[in-house]
């Protein structure tokens, strides 16, 4: 799945990319971790308050670090 | 028979032990907390006076010993009610998301979007870091530009932590002058921002993407109790992990002007009879970058020390709300023309609420 990690580069965006990492590894199977930092790409998918992550262009989570269990369970379903 | 009893037990012993941890996992440790938070702030003034003059053998009323007496009683007061305060603020916001208040702005009119604006400020979770994906992502969904100013300059202005902590320290009236005269800033100079049909001088890029077409919506979601409150107290992990430097700074400076900085000074420089009073606590704001709870302690000094509120109040609101930090980071979407506005009508209208408390109060 591709697991894309949305922020400008600030702490919380660089600590939500190392979870999504960190779940990738831990849930196996063929999982991608992309970081974006591009704001017009952002506007264009709809973001509002980084960090946020997508899993396959769908966005999870916005405005928050979520745990890197909270995205292992969103790989799974 | 025999085999009765023991199963009853089983099962009573399970439903027994069952609701205590789960009850206290979702959110009912906060019940537990409450008591022990009350009990500290009560006995925190005692245990600071013993500090400084008992423990540490200082002469009350001399210039350390009442600066180190601020030291200790701020420190404990400031983080519990940072502590509360931030728990509070952070469970109230799980209600508002940025989403939320988007579409509740979309294609306001002036006027009523623009007060709307303001009061969705004051608590929408905003960090500076998001202003710019949030600021784009207003204008695409038909938030007027000037409705989005509204909002941008109430969101730092006024401070729910800011609120809050004015409100614990200083009583209600202060904190209703804080937050009516904030939402009358941002008010107004959306207002003003948004007749003066600005939207050529946002940078080419921002007018590009505000015309591509969406890709995809989040879907709202929906929280327990639980999981606000276990959102609470990680916003308070973060919040108080990351701002106690400031408070400690914050604090070191209120009790060097609490112990040191004799009063006839103080209500010289920033008092009510000084005319450049306000513009001097603004210019001595600006560039100061701290955070709600870092410049309470300075605040509390220098009422304390005869400054006049008004002043005092610019100078807050100079701190928290214009800050050089963001500042930078609008410029990537706005042309110089555009931020030297944003910030000249803001920095007029911190002036403005200066002169009028020291005029009235």
């Amino acid at each position: 799945m591709l697991i894309e990690v949305f922020g400008p580069g600030c702490a919380k965006c660089q600590t939500l990319e190392k979870h999504a990492r960190h779940a990738a590894e831990q849930s196996g199977g063929d999982h991608q971790v992309v970081k974006i930092s591009d704001y017009a790409t952002m506007a264009i998918r709809g973001i509002l308050s980084t960090p946020a992550l997508a899993i396959d262009g769908q966005l999870k989570s916005q405005g928050k670090v979520i745990s890197s269990d909270e995205i292992a369970a969103l790989l799974k379903g | 028979m025999s085999e009765r009893p023991g199963c009853e037990c089983a099962c009573a012993s399970e439903k027994g032990a069952v609701p205590p941890p789960s009850f206290l996992r979702r959110g009912g440790w906060v019940l537990l907390a409450l008591p022990v938070w009350i009990l500290l702030y009560a006995v925190n003034h005692r245990i600071s006076e013993w500090a400084a003059f008992g423990l540490f053998k200082l002469t009350p009323k001399s210039h350390l010993g009442e600066a180190v007496a601020f030291f200790f009683y701020d420190v404990p007061k400031v983080l519990l009610l940072l502590t509360l305060i931030v728990f509070i603020v952070t469970f109230l916001q799980t209600f508002v998301s940025p989403t939320k208040v988007r579409n509740a702005l979309a294609r306001r009119a002036p006027g009523i979007g623009n007060a709307l604006g303001s009061v969705f400020g004051i608590l929408t979770p905003f960090c500076s870091c998001s202003a710019v994906p949030l600021f784009i992502g207003f204008l695409r969904a038909g938030v007027p530009l000037g409705v989005t100013f509204s909002f941008l300059v109430a969101a730092p202005m006024i401070n729910e932590v800011a609120l809050g902590m004015l409100f614990a320290m200083f009583g209600w009236k202060i904190a209703l002058i804080y937050a009516g005269t904030g939402l009358s800033i941002a008010f107004i100079a959306g207002l003003v921002l948004g007749r003066m049909s600005m939207e050529r001088h946002l940078e080419g890029w921002v007018q590009d993407a505000l015309k591509a077409p969406a890709m995809g919506e989040s879907e709202e979601e929906h929280l327990t109790l639980a999981a606000r409150i276990a959102e609470a107290t990680q916003g308070v992990k973060d919040i108080v992990g990351k701002v106690w430097p400031y408070i400690l700074v914050g604090i070191l400076v209120g009790a060097f002007i609490h112990g040191y900085v004799p009063e006839s000074f103080m209500a010289g420089l920033l008092g009510k009879k000084t005319w450049y009073s306000v513009p001097l606590a603004v210019a001595v704001g600006v560039p100061l970058y701290s955070n709600a709870a870092g410049v309470m302690p300075i605040v509390e000094a220098l009422l304390g020390k005869g400054a006049a509120l008004g002043s005092t109040l610019a100078f807050m609101m100079a701190v928290i709300g214009l800050s050089l930090p963001e500042t930078i980071i609008l410029r990537k979407v706005m042309r110089p023309r555009l931020i030297a506005t944003f910030v000249g009508v803001v920095a007029l209208g911190i002036l403005l609420v200066g002169y009028l408390f020291n005029a009235i109060l």
